[in-house]
C-alpha cells in the first residue's frame, strides 16, 4: 500500500503532499529523490527508473509533462499497481484540468487534493473511474469559474453519491444528461519502425488505439466489428469490453462510459514497409564528418503526409556543426539535439539535409553514430490496414449519429546511421 | 507583433487563473485564517480551509489551528466537511486529544441519510486512528458492512484494514466481517473485501474455500486494482489447497515442448536434467520453485518426492481449471498490473503447452504501458531464464530503442542473450553490431560482454564473434591512443575479456586469435587491457603449434617494457614469464631463464613491495640461472626442488576451473512482486504457501513427531554425531569448489571476470571465509536443517567437531593436498549452547548510596525473569542492605507517581501512561544490621526510556531515587531455532536492518590469566563463550546459535558468529541480533553487530546498547 503521494515540479519543489496512511512520510524523502535525479539523470526525472530504492522507502515515480508523481511505500506491494495508479492519477488530472503543468497543479490544488483523496484510501485505490469522479467532484469549467468570481461561491463537491458506485457497470454514470446522441470512433495508430545501419528494416509494427467518444443517453449497448480482425496480434481492452464475444467471434461488445475513452489497444506486427524513407549518411575523415540525410516517400499511403520531422542527437566530441537543408528548417537545440522540421514533402524536390561536423582536436574518425528519430502524421489512414466493419447501437431511444476517423503517426520510428 | 503575442498570452494566462484557487496557493497567509474559520459564512470558512490546505501542500505545519478546524466538522456544507476531513486526516495523529472532539459528529453522520456522508464519516473516523475510539469504529464498521449502499460497504472494507492496525486482538471479529463482505453481491464490495482480507488475515485461506468459485466468476467484473489483489489471494489458496500442477512449467522435464514452429535448438544448453531430483524436473525449474515457496527451508529435502510428483493436473482439478479459465481473459486487461498478475498464475499453474499464451500479452505491455516496462522486463528475464524457448520467437520485442534508459537496456540485453538460439542469433548479432556504435559506452561494454555469453552458449558462432571482437579491439585501441575519451577504456577492456572468455572454451583452435591479440600489445596502452593480454599470453603459452614459436620475441618485448609498466602489468609479466618457463620445452629453456632472471632482477629493485615480493617468490620457486651457491647438502636440495616444482606447477599450471554461468546467486521472487524488482525481500514479502498445506496439517504433525524421534535416537550416541560432522565437511567442499581454488593458488586465473581482480590478488586471503560462510548458510541451509537439529546438544570442544581426515592432515604438518585445505577453510561448525550454559553476571547499579541515606544501601540489577503479573513488565532485582549498626524498620519503596493496579497492567493504553509505572511492592518490616534482603520490582516502562522516580521510605525518612531503564531489558527472549531465525531475518531486510562495527577486547585479559592451564582448549571457543556470556548477562535475549569456523590456523577467529533472538515487550515484534567476528584471537576482534527489527527506532537503540555492552 502506498503511504503517500507527492507531486513535484520540474525543479524538484513539492507542490502537493498527500499522506495516505497513518504512517506519515516526511517530505524530506522528496529532497532525497531530487538529489538522486540530479545525480543519476542530470535533473531529468523522465530518465529515472519507475522504481527507486531509497534508504528508508521504496519510491515509485511517473513523470508527465513536467510533473513528477512520486509515491512511497515501505512494504511489499505489486509495483505495477503503484505505477499504474500514478499514471491513472496523471490521466485523471489531465482530463480534469485540460492539461498538466506546474502552474495548473498549483492553481487547482484544492481539486487535486479532493481527487487524490477520492482516488485512494488507506493506500489502496478507491474510485478511479473518471465518469464517477466527475460526478463526485465537479470539473472546473468556465461557468463555475465565472460563478466563483461573481458570487464568490461555487461548490466543487457533488452532494449525492453517484449511483454507479453500486452498479455492475462501474465505469458509467447511470443518468447521462444532455446527451447529444452521437458516437465517434477513431483509430489512432503509431508506427514503430527500426532501420539498422545497413538500411534494412529490422522491425515495423503498428500500435493502435480505438478511441471512442460517446455521448449517448440511457444505457446503450454497442457492438463494433472489424473487417479484418485476424491481422491483430495483441490486444487489450477497456474494462467495459465483454471478453466472451471477442473470444468467440472477435466482436467488441460494450456499454461505453460517457465521453472520450480508449476502448481498445492493439498491435499489428511484421508490416512490410514504411510510408517514407530516411537515409542518413555520415562519413568522417581527418577530423571532419560529412552528414547527408535524404527523406522521401517510399510507399504513398494515398493521403498527404505532414508534420514530418527528423531529430538526432549530435555525437559527443563535436567542436562545431554546420548543417543546412534544402527544405524546411534546421535547429540545434540546447541539449545538442538537431531538429529538422520538414512539414510536407514537396512535389518537385526531395528534401535533404547536408553539412559538416568538425570533430574535436585529435579525433580523426567518428566512433559513435547517432540514431535518427522520425516523426510524421497521416490523417485518414490506418497504416496497419485495420478496418472497422460496422458499429451497432442498441438500447437508445433514437438512432444516434455515428462517425469514423483514422489517423497514423510515427511512434518509435528510428533510423540508425 | 511580438509584443501583442506576449500580451495576449499573458491575458489568457490571467483568464486561465481567474476563478481558480491560484491566489490562495500563491499567498495563503494574506488573511487571518483563525478569524475566517470562526466566520458564520460557509464561503469564509471554505476560504480559510483552502488556505490551510495550501499551507499543508507547501509543507508548513498548521497543526496549531486544530481546535478551530475541528469545530467545523459539524458544518452542514459538504464542501466544508470534505476540506475539514482532509485537514483532520493530515494532523489527527499529532493531535489525538483534540481529534476526540470530532467523534460525536462522526457518530451522528454515520446515521445520515446521504450515503456519501456516511461513507466519509466512516473513512475519516477510521482514518484518524485513535486507540480510544477503536471499539466505536468497530461497531460502526459492523453496521456499515450491512449498509444498503454498496459504496458505504466498500468503505467499511477499507476501514477494516485501518482497524486491524489498532485492534489486532479483535482479529476474529474482523475476519467475520471480511466473510460477510465476501458474500456481498456487489462486485465492488467483493473486491474491497479482498483488500481487507489481505491486510487482516492473509493466511486464513480457509475463509476463501467457501467463496472460491464465486470469487473466480466475479473476477472479470471487479475493478482492476481489486483484480490484482484477488488473483494473488486465489493463487495462494489453490496452492495451499491443491498443491502444484503436475504438467506446469515448474515440473516440465523438457521445455522444448513449449517451442512451436520447428525451432531447432539443443535443449542441453539450458536444461540439464538432474539426477538429484529423481524422476522428472530440471534443476532450474526446481530451483525456481524453491525460490517461490520458501517459507519452510528444509522441507524440500524431506518431502522431495512429494514435490516431484504433485497429484493435481488441470484436467482433473476443477478449482485449478476454473482459476485458469477466469484469469485468462484478464491477460487482455488495460492495466499492466492485472496482466502480470494473471500471467503469473498461468506461469505457475498452467500446463506447459498453455503457458505460451501469456507471452504475447506480457510483451504487449512493454509497448502499451511504457512506464511499466522496467518492472515487466525484470519478470520476463526470470521467465526467459527458465523457459528460453517460450520467448525465442519474439527477439524483436527486446531490440533496444534509443529512448530506453540504461537499466532497461541492460535487462533487454540479458534477455536477448538468454533467448538467443541458432536460428535467431544472426538477427541478434546484427543488432549487437549496431549497438556497438551507440554513444552510451557503458551500454556498449555490456553488449560486448553479451556477445561473449552468446558465443559461449552457441559455439558455432564463436569464430565470427572473435573476428568481430578483434577488430573492435584494434579499432578501440587506435582511438584511445589518439584522444582520451571517457568510457572508451571499459569497452576495450571488456572486448578483451570477452575474447578471453570465448578463447577459454577451446584455446587450441583459436590460437591465431591469441597471436593477433599479442601482436597488438605494443599498440595498446591501457594498463588493464595490457595485463589481460599478457595473462592470456602466459596462460596459453603452451597451447597449439604456433604460439610457442612467438614466445621468445614476446618475452623479450615484455622484459624490455617491464620497467615502464604499471603495477598490475608488472605482476602479470612476472606471472606470465613463470608460466612460460614451466611449460617451455627444453630447447628454449635456457634462453627463457635468462630473460626471466633479467625480469626478476628488475622487479627485485622495484619501488613497489608487491612486485618485489612477487619477484622473490617466483625466483625461489623457479630458480633460474644463478642458482645454488651452496651445493653441499644436495639431498635436501633435490628434495626441496621436487616440492618447489610441484608447488610451481600447482600455482601456475593449475587448470582454470570451468565456471558455468550459474544462477545460484541470482535471487528470484514471485513474479510481479516488488521484491523481484529490487532483488531483495521487501518487508512483508510472503512466498507462496506450502503446497497442499491446508490438507496436510495432520500429516505434518505426524511427520514432525517422526523426525523428533529420530533426532532423539541420534543424539544419544555421540559417534553418529561426529560422523555427521565429517559429512558436512565434504558437503561444503562440493559446494563451492571454484571459489576456494582461487584462494589456494592465489594466482590470477579468474575466468570471465573483470579486470579489478588483478588488483586484489593479495586481499583474497582475508575475504574468503566470510564469503564461504554465506554460501554455506544460504545454500546449505536447506540441506542442513535436519542436521542442525541434531547438533543442538553438542560438545564444546572444537577438536571433536573437525572431521578426522582434516584433523590428521593438520597434525601431520605435511604439505597437505589443496583439496583438504579447502575443505577445512570453509567448514563452519555450528555449536549450540543452551542459554544456561553461560553464567549470567548482571551488572549492578546503585539506587541509593549508604552515605546519603544514613546507612541504607539499595542496589539493583535487571533480571531475566519474566514477571508473573504481566508479560509487559520488566523485573528488577533489588538488594536492600543495612549498613548501619541499628535496626532499620518500615522500608517502603514506592513510585513517586501513582502506581498501577493489577488490571491496568496488561493494557498498552497510549495516552496518559507513558511514564513508567511500578507494581506494588511489599514493604520490609525490619532489617537487622548487615542484613541483605532481595526484592523483586516489576516495572512497566511503556517502551520509553524515562527513568522511574522512586521514593524509599525508611525509618520515616524519604529518600528520592531514580531507576534508569536499560533498553536491553525491554525485550524478552524469544526461543527459536536457527532456521526460524534465518527465515525471520530474511523477512526483515532492507530498511529494517541496521549494522554497526565495534571491537571486542575482553578475551585478551582472559587469555592472559588462563594461558597455562588451557593450552589445549580452543581460543575461539573461549572468545565465543566470553562474548556470549557478556551479551547474555547484559541483555534479556535468547542465544540461537554460535557458529565457529573450523580454520586452518588456530588463531583465526574470522567467521565466528553469534545469533540472538528476542521480542519487544510492548509489541511482541521479533528483534534479531547477529554478531559476526573478524580478525585474530590474539588481538582485538572486529565485530559487526546487526539488528533486524520491524521497530526501526527501537532496533537502532538496541543496536547501540549492544555495542556498548560489548565494548
Amino acid at each position: 500500500m502506498l503511504q503517500c503521494v507527492f507531486l513535484l515540479s520540474d525543479s524538484g519543489e513539492v507542490m502537493v503532499e498527500k499522506q495516505m496512511t497513518a504512517h506519515r512520510v516526511d517530505r524530506a524523502i522528496c529532497g532525497w529523490f531530487w538529489e538522486y535525479v540530479l545525480a543519476h539523470a542530470a535533473g531529468d526525472p523522465s530518465k529515472v527508473l519507475q522504481v527507486v530504492v531509497s534508504p528508508t522507502h521504496y519510491l515509485f515515480q511517473v513523470y508527465r509533462h513536467g510533473v513528477t508523481f512520486l509515491a512511497c511505500t515501505q512494504v511489499e506491494m505489486p509495483p505495477l499497481m503503484a505505477i499504474e495508479f500514478l499514471s491513472r492519477v496523471a490521466d485523471v488530472l489531465t482530463d480534469y484540468l485540460g492539461d498538466l503543468n506546474e502552474d495548473i497543479i498549483k492553481d487547482n490544488f484544492v481539486i487535486v487534493y479532493q481527487i487524490l483523496d477520492e482516488m485512494m484510501d488507506n493506500g489502496f485505490p478507491l474510485t478511479t473511474e473518471p465518469n464517477i469522479l466527475k460526478e463526485m467532484i465537479a470539473q472546473p469549467n468556465i461557468v463555475s469559474k465565472m460563478l466563483n468570481v461573481v458570487t464568490g461561491k461555487s461548490s466543487a463537491i457533488g452532494n449525492k453519491l453517484p449511483d454507479a458506485t453500486a452498479s455492475f457497470v462501474h465505469w458509467r454514470t447511470t443518468v447521462v444528461k444532455d446527451a447529444s446522441n452521437e458516437a465517434y470512433v477513431s483509430i489512432v495508430e503509431e508506427l514503430d519502425a527500426c532501420v539498422n545501419r545497413e538500411g534494412v528494416l529490422v522491425k515495423c509494427e503498428a500500435c493502435g488505439d480505438i478511441v471512442v467518444n460517446s455521448s449517448l443517453p440511457g444505457v446503450p449497448e454497442l457492438t463494433l466489428s472489424f473487417a479484418n480482425p485476424t491481422i491483430i496480434n495483441d490486444v487489450r481492452f477497456h474494462p467495459c469490453v465483454r471478453f466472451r464475444p471477442w473470444e468467440s467471434s472477435q466482436i467488441l461488445s460494450f456499454v461505453p462510459p460517457d465521453g472520450q475513452f480508449k476502448l481498445m489497444s492493439y498491435r499489428v506486427k511484421k508490416l512490410k514497409t514504411t510510408p517514407i524513407y530516411v537515409k542518413p549518411q555520415l562519413s568522417s575523415d581527418l577530423g571532419n564528418c560529412r552528414v547527408n540525410v535524404m527523406v522521401g516517400i517510399r510507399n504513398d499511403p494515398g493521403k498527404p503526409i505532414d508534420s514530418i520531422t527528423v531529430q538526432f542527437q549530435l555525437p559527443p566530441l563535436i567542436a562545431s556543426a554546420d548543417l543546412t537543408a534544402n527544405h524546411g528548417t534546421v535547429d540545434i537545440l540546447a541539449d545538442q539535439t538537431c531538429l529538422w522540421t520538414i512539414g510536407h514533402i514537396p512535389k518537385d524536390k526531395a528534401p535533404s539535409l547536408s553539412g559538416n561536423l568538425r570533430l574535436e582536436e585529435g579525433l580523426a574518425h567518428l566512433h559513435v553514430f547517432p540514431t535518427f528519430q522520425v516523426k510524421f502524421r497521416i490523417m485518414g489512414v490506418a497504416l496497419s490496414g485495420l478496418q472497422i466493419d460496422r458499429l451497432e447501437v442498441k438500447n437508445t431511444p433514437s438512432a444516434p449519429y455515428k462517425g469514423f476517423r483514422a489517423q497514423t503517426q510515427a511512434g518509435r520510428y528510428e533510423v540508425r546511421s | 507583433m511580438f509584443g501583442l503575442q506576449a500580451s495576449s498570452a499573458a491575458a489568457s494566462w490571467v483568464v486561465g487563473r481567474m476563478g481558480t484557487d491560484a491566489h490562495l496557493y500563491d499567498d495563503p497567509e494574506d488573511a487571518s485564517i483563525p478569524a475566517l474559520l470562526d466566520s458564520r459564512f460557509d464561503a469564509d470558512r471554505i476560504d480559510a480551509l483552502k488556505r490551510l490546505l495550501a499551507l499543508i501542500a507547501q509543507g508548513v505545519d498548521v497543526a496549531h489551528l486544530f481546535p478551530q478546524v475541528v469545530k467545523n466538522v459539524a458544518a452542514q456544507s459538504l464542501e466544508v466537511k470534505k476540506l475539514v476531513y482532509l485537514y483532520l486526516l493530515h494532523y489527527a495523529e499529532k493531535r489525538q486529544n483534540e481529534a476526540l472532539l470530532s467523534i460525536n459528529i462522526f457518530q451522528k453522520d454515520l446515521s445520515d441519510i446521504n450515503p456519501l456522508v456516511r461513507a466519509w464519516a466512516l473513512r475519516t473516523m477510521a482514518g484518524i486512528r485513535l486507540h480510544v475510539v477503536a471499539p466505536l469504529v468497530l461497531v460502526a464498521v459492523k453496521k456499515c458492512a450491512r449498509d444498503p449502499s454498496a459504496y458505504v460497504r466498500k468503505c467499511a472494507a477499507y476501514a477494516l484494514c485501518k482497524l486491524f492496525d489498532l485492534l489486532p486482538e479483535e482479529s476474529t471479529t474482523l475476519e467475520e466481517i471480511v466473510d460477510v463482505l465476501f458474500s456481498d453481491n456487489s462486485p465492488g464490495v467483493v473486491g474491497a473485501a479482498a483488500v481487507a482480507f489481505k491486510s487482516v488475515c492473509p493466511n486464513c485461506l480457509a475463509l476463501i474455500s467457501k467463496h472460491f468459485r464465486r470469487l473466480c466468476e466475479t473476477l472479470p467484473d471487479i475493478e482492476e486494482w481489486y483484480q490484482i489483489t484477488l488473483i494473488e489471494i486465489l493463487l495462494r489458496y489453490v496452492i495451499a489447497r491443491h498443491g502444484l500442477v503436475k504438467d506446469s512449467v515448474m515440473f516440465a522435464s523438457n521445455l522444448s515442448l513449449v517451442a512451436q514452429g520447428g525451432v531447432t535448438v539443443d535443449t542441453m544448453s539450458y536444461t540439464q536434467p538432474t539426477s538429484v531430483g529423481g524422476i522428472s524436473g530440471t534443476r532450474p525449474n526446481i530451483m525456481l520453485l524453491r525460490h517461490y515457496i520458501e517459507e519452510h527451508p528444509g522441507c524440500f529435502d524431506r518431502e522431495d518426492d512429494k514435490f516431484s510428483s504433485p497429484s493435481v493436473t488441470t484436467s482433473t482439478n476443477d478449482d485449478v481449471a476454473i482459476l485458469l479459465k477466469c484469469t485468462s481473459p484478464l491477460l487482455w486487461s488495460q492495466n499492466s498490473g492485472v496482466v502480470l498478475a494473471a500471467a503469473s498464475v498461468h506461469w505457475i499453474m498452467a500446463p506447459v503447452e498453455e503457458v505460451k499464451r501469456i507471452v504475447g500479452p506480457i510483451l504487449f505491455t512493454l509497448r502499451s504501458s511504457p512506464d511499466a516496462a522496467y518492472v515487466v522486463l525484470g519478470d520476463i528475464l526470470v521467465f526467459a531464464k527458465t523457459a528460453p524457448l517460450l520467448f525465442a520467437p519474439y527477439d524483436e520485442d527486446f531490440f533496444i530503442c534509443s529512448s530506453d534508459p540504461y537499466q532497461t537496456r541492460a535487462l533487454k540485453l540479458e534477455i536477448l542473450t538468454t533467448i538467443a538460439s541458432e536460428s535467431s542469433i544472426p538477427a541478434i548479432f546484427e543488432e549487437f553490431e549496431d549497438y556497438i556504435k551507440d554513444p552510451n559506452r557503458r551500454f556498449v561494454a555490456d553488449t560486448v560482454a553479451a556477445i561473449a555469453l552468446c558465443a559461449q552458449k552457441l559455439p558455432s558462432i564463436s569464430s565470427t564473434c572473435l573476428e568481430g571482437l578483434l577488430s573492435l579491439v584494434f579499432y578501440e585501441s587506435s582511438i584511445t591512443n589518439s584522444v582520451h575519451l571517457d568510457g572508451e577504456d571499459i569497452v576495450l577492456v571488456q572486448a578483451i575479456l570477452s575474447i578471453k572468455a570465448i578463447v577459454k572454451i577451446d584455446a587450441a583452435s583459436h590460437e591465431k586469435v591469441i597471436i593477433r591479440l599479442v601482436r597488438r600489445l605494443d599498440k595498446i596502452k591501457q594498463p588493464a587491457a595490457r595485463s589481460l593480454i599478457i595473462w592470456i599470453f602466459g596462460e596459453y603459452s603452451s597451447v597449439g603449434n604456433l604460439i610457442p614459436k612467438i614466445i621468445p620475441p614476446v618475452l623479450k618485448y615484455l622484459a624490455w617494457s617491464f620497467a615502464a609498466e604499471v603495477l598490475e602489468t608488472k605482476l602479470q609479466i612476472l606471472n606470465a614469464s613463470a608460466k612460460v618457463i614451466i611449460h617451455s620445452a627444453e630447447e628454449h629453456l635456457e634462453e627463457f631463464k635468462r630473460i626471466m632472471a633479467y625480469i626478476t632482477d628488475l622487479a627485485a629493485c622495484d619501488l613497489n613491495y608487491d612486485v618485489r615480493d612477487r619477484a622473490r617468490f617466483i625466483s625461489n620457486l623457479l630458480p633460474c640461472g644463478k642458482t645454488s651457491l651452496n651445493e653441499n647438502d644436495s639431498t635436501c636440495q633435490s628434495h626441496s626442488q621436487d616440492i618447489r616444482k610441484e608447488l610451481a606447477d600447482h600455482i601456475f599450471g593449475g587448470k582454470i576451473p570451468t565456471t558455468s554461468h550459474s544462477d545460484s546467486n541470482y535471487r528470484i521472487y514471485l513474479p510481479g512482486s516488488l521484491s523481484q524488482v529490487v532483488l531483495h525481500a521487501a518487508p512483508g514479502y510472503a512466498p507462496l504457501p506450502k503446497p497442499q498445506s491446508m490438507e496436510l496439517i495432520y500429516h505434518t504433525i505426524k511427520l514432525t513427531r517422526d523426525t523428533a524421534n529420530s533426532s532423539e535416537s541420534n543424539n544419544s550416541n555421540a559417534e553418529s554425531e561426529s560422523s555427521y560432522e565429517s559429512g558436512s565437511v565434504y558437503d561444503s567442499e562440493s559446494e563451492g569448489g571454484g571459489l576456494s581454488d582461487k584462494d589456494a593458488t592465489g594466482s590470477s586465473q579468474y575466468p570471465n571476470d573483470d579486470g579489478h581482480n588483478l588488483h586484489h590478488r593479495q586481499d583474497n586471503q582475508e575475504a574468503p571465509l566470510v564469503h564461504m560462510y554465506d554460501d554455506n548458510v544460504d545454500q546449505g541451509q536447506t540441506g542442513r536443517n535436519v542436521e542442525d537439529n541434531l547438533s543442538s546438544l553438542i560438545s564444546t570442544d572444537l577438536t571433536e567437531l573437525m572431521s578426522k581426515s582434516a584433523l590428521e592432515s593438520w597434525l601431520d604438518e605435511a604439505p597437505a593436498l589443496p583439496a583438504v585445505q579447502e575443505s577445512m577453510q570453509k567448514s563452519i561448525a555450528r555449536v549450540s549452547f543452551t542459554n544456561r550454559s553461560f553464567e549470567r553476571k548482571p551488572k549492578l547499579h546503585t539506587l541509593l548510596d549508604p552515605s546519603n541515606t544514613s546507612g541504607l544501601s539499595v542496589i539493583y540489577a535487571f533480571s531475566a525473569e519474566i514477571s508473573p503479573i504481566s508479560r509487559l513488565l520488566v523485573c528488577i532485582d533489588l538488594f536492600v542492605e543495612n549498613n548501619t549498626t541499628d535496626q532499620l524498620t518500615d522500608i517502603i519503596i514506592k513510585s513517586e507517581e501513582a502506581s498501577i493496579s493489577k488490571d491496568e497492567m496488561d493494557q498498552t493504553s497510549e495516552g496518559s501512561a507513558s511514564i513508567p509505572t511500578l507494581a506494588p511492592v511489599e514493604e520490609i518490616r525490619s532489617l537487622a544490621p548487615q542484613q541483605t534482603v532481595k526484592m523483586i520490582l516489576q516495572v512497566h516502562f511503556h517502551h520509553h526510556l524515562l527513568p522511574l522516580k522512586l521514593s524509599v521510605l525508611c525509618n520515616g525518612k524519604r529518600h528520592p531515587a531514580k531507576l534508569h531503564p536499560d533498553i536491553a531489558y525491554f525485550v524478552r527472549p524469544l526461543p527459536m531455532d536457527l532456521n526460524a531465525f534465518l527465515c525471520k531475518e530474511n523477512q526483515l531486510r532492507g530498511v529494517f536492518e541496521y549494522a554497526r562495527r565495534c571491537t571486542f577486547k575482553d578475551h585478551l585479559q582472559k587469555h592472559g590469566c588462563t594461558e597455562e592451564s588451557t593450552d589445549h582448549t580452543d581460543k575461539n571457543l573461549l572468545v565465543a563463550q566470553s562474548l556470549a556470556s557478556k551479551v547474555l548477562s547484559n541483555a534479556n535475549v535468547h542465544l540461537v546459535s554460535m557458529d565457529m569456523p573450523v580454520t586452518f590456523s588456530i588463531d583465526d577467529a574470522s567467521g565466528l558468529c553469534w545469533r540472538f533472538s528476542s521480542e519487544i515487550l510492548s509489541t511482541s515484534n521479533p528483534c534479531l541480533i547477529t554478531i559476526l567476528a573478524e580478525g585474530h584471537t590474539s588481538g582485538p576482534l572486529d565485530l559487526t553487530v546487526k539488528v533486524n527489527s520491524e521497530d526501526t527506532v527501537f532496533g537502532l537503540n538496541l543496536l547501540n546498547r549492544v555495542v556498548t555492552i560489548i565494548e
